[in-house]
């Protein structure tokens, strides 16, 4: 065996050595940073849902105030057209009358 | 020939529609109101004493202050309106209060139709400012005298049992009392002479007494003939 395969073979091993060193430490270290990930991802899934929840809630609530906004609106104009009536009614009234 | 015709008719419309200069009184000024608008003849005219004497009066002492007026001859059921230069313009006969009298009650004008007696019924005698408004029922009346709700307007749609347009008609003057105080006129002569007349600024209206003296109802009338005749002096 030359000097210089056996240079070679020595690198190689050495090689081989440190990656599959590092290749365990990196697995262990995904497993914990997908765990942590994971939990935050459970965690923003549920506040995510409660927020959900929340704006749907808002939703339906908006949607009843608009619908009862505009009932109140036709009630004012419905109010509006009877109190001109009675205003009306009442300068008539207030008028003089000539003695004809 | 066609031309001549037309020519004719053209002149006879001139003649019909020329102005007033002068009206009769009483039962010929009914007569002739009868149409219920200004007589469409160059006839005189002789108005009452009374009238007369106001309208002198009115005419000299520019009283009515450049405005147009009507002298309303009670006694004579009769109205006879004026331009601000003292022109004698219309004339009409009129329907008044059924009860004779020259005063009005103390708070008549709170009163409503019903609650008026019929010795309340008087058209007030005197001296009016009168201007244009709107009275109860959106009607547009002249008024005379506010306060006392006294007015001049058209025949209102009332009691067909008045028969108040007969009663404007009829020659007789002892008939035109029904009203409840106001003076009806003719719908022509309110809506063609009174109404341009009085629409902007308003103008007088002089009711002539039913009883009362004139001099008590104008009391300037009585230094109108010293005053002529200061001004006849002054002449000499």
């Amino acid at each position: 065996m030359s000097p210089s395969l056996t240079k070679i073979g020595a690198l190689t091993a050495v090689l081989a050595g440190s990656i599959g060193l590092t290749g365990c430490a990196t697995k262990g270290f995904v497993r914990e940073q997908v765990a942590t990930v994971n939990q935050r991802v459970d965690a923003l899934d549920a506040r995510l849902q409660t927020t959900d929840g929340t704006a749907q809630q808002a939703l339906a609530e908006a949607r009843a105030a608009s619908g009862q906004s505009q009932q109140n609106s036709q009630r004012l104009d419905q109010l509006n057209g009877r109190v001109d009536g009675v205003e009306q009614r009442m300068q008539e009234a207030q008028r003089k009358r000539a003695r004809n | 020939m066609k031309f001549a015709t037309l020519l004719a008719v053209a002149a006879l419309g001139l003649a019909v529609a020329g102005p007033v200069r002068a009206v009769e009184t009483g039962k010929a000024a009914k007569a002739a109101g009868a149409a219920a608008q200004a007589p469409a003849t160059d006839a005189p005219v002789i108005l009452s004493d009374g009238a007369t004497r106001v309208a002198d009066w009115v005419a000299t002492a520019q009283d009515n202050h450049a405005l147009p007026y009507i002298i309303v001859d009670k006694p004579g059921a009769a109205a006879y309106l004026f331009d601000a230069k003292g022109k004698m313009l219309a004339h009409a006969p009129v329907l008044i209060g059924i009860a004779p009298g020259d005063d009005a009650t103390p708070g008549i004008g709170a009163k409503s139709l019903s609650e008026i007696g019929p010795a309340e019924k008087t058209t007030p005698a005197g001296r009016f400012l009168a201007k244009f408004g709107v009275a109860a029922g959106k009607q547009r009346v002249l008024w005379i005298d506010y306060a006392t709700s006294v007015a001049l307007h058209t025949i209102p749609p009332g009691n067909p049992k008045d028969k108040r347009k007969e009663r404007m008609l009829s020659p007789a003057i002892d008939d035109n009392r029904i009203t409840f105080g106001c003076i009806n006129v003719p719908k022509i002569f309110y809506n063609q002479s009174v109404s341009p007349l009085f629409r902007r600024k308003g103008g007088y209206v002089y009711v002539l007494p039913d009883s009362k003296p004139l001099e008590e109802v104008f009391p300037r009338l009585r230094v109108q003939p010293f005053l002529n005749a200061g001004v006849g002096d002054v002449g000499k």
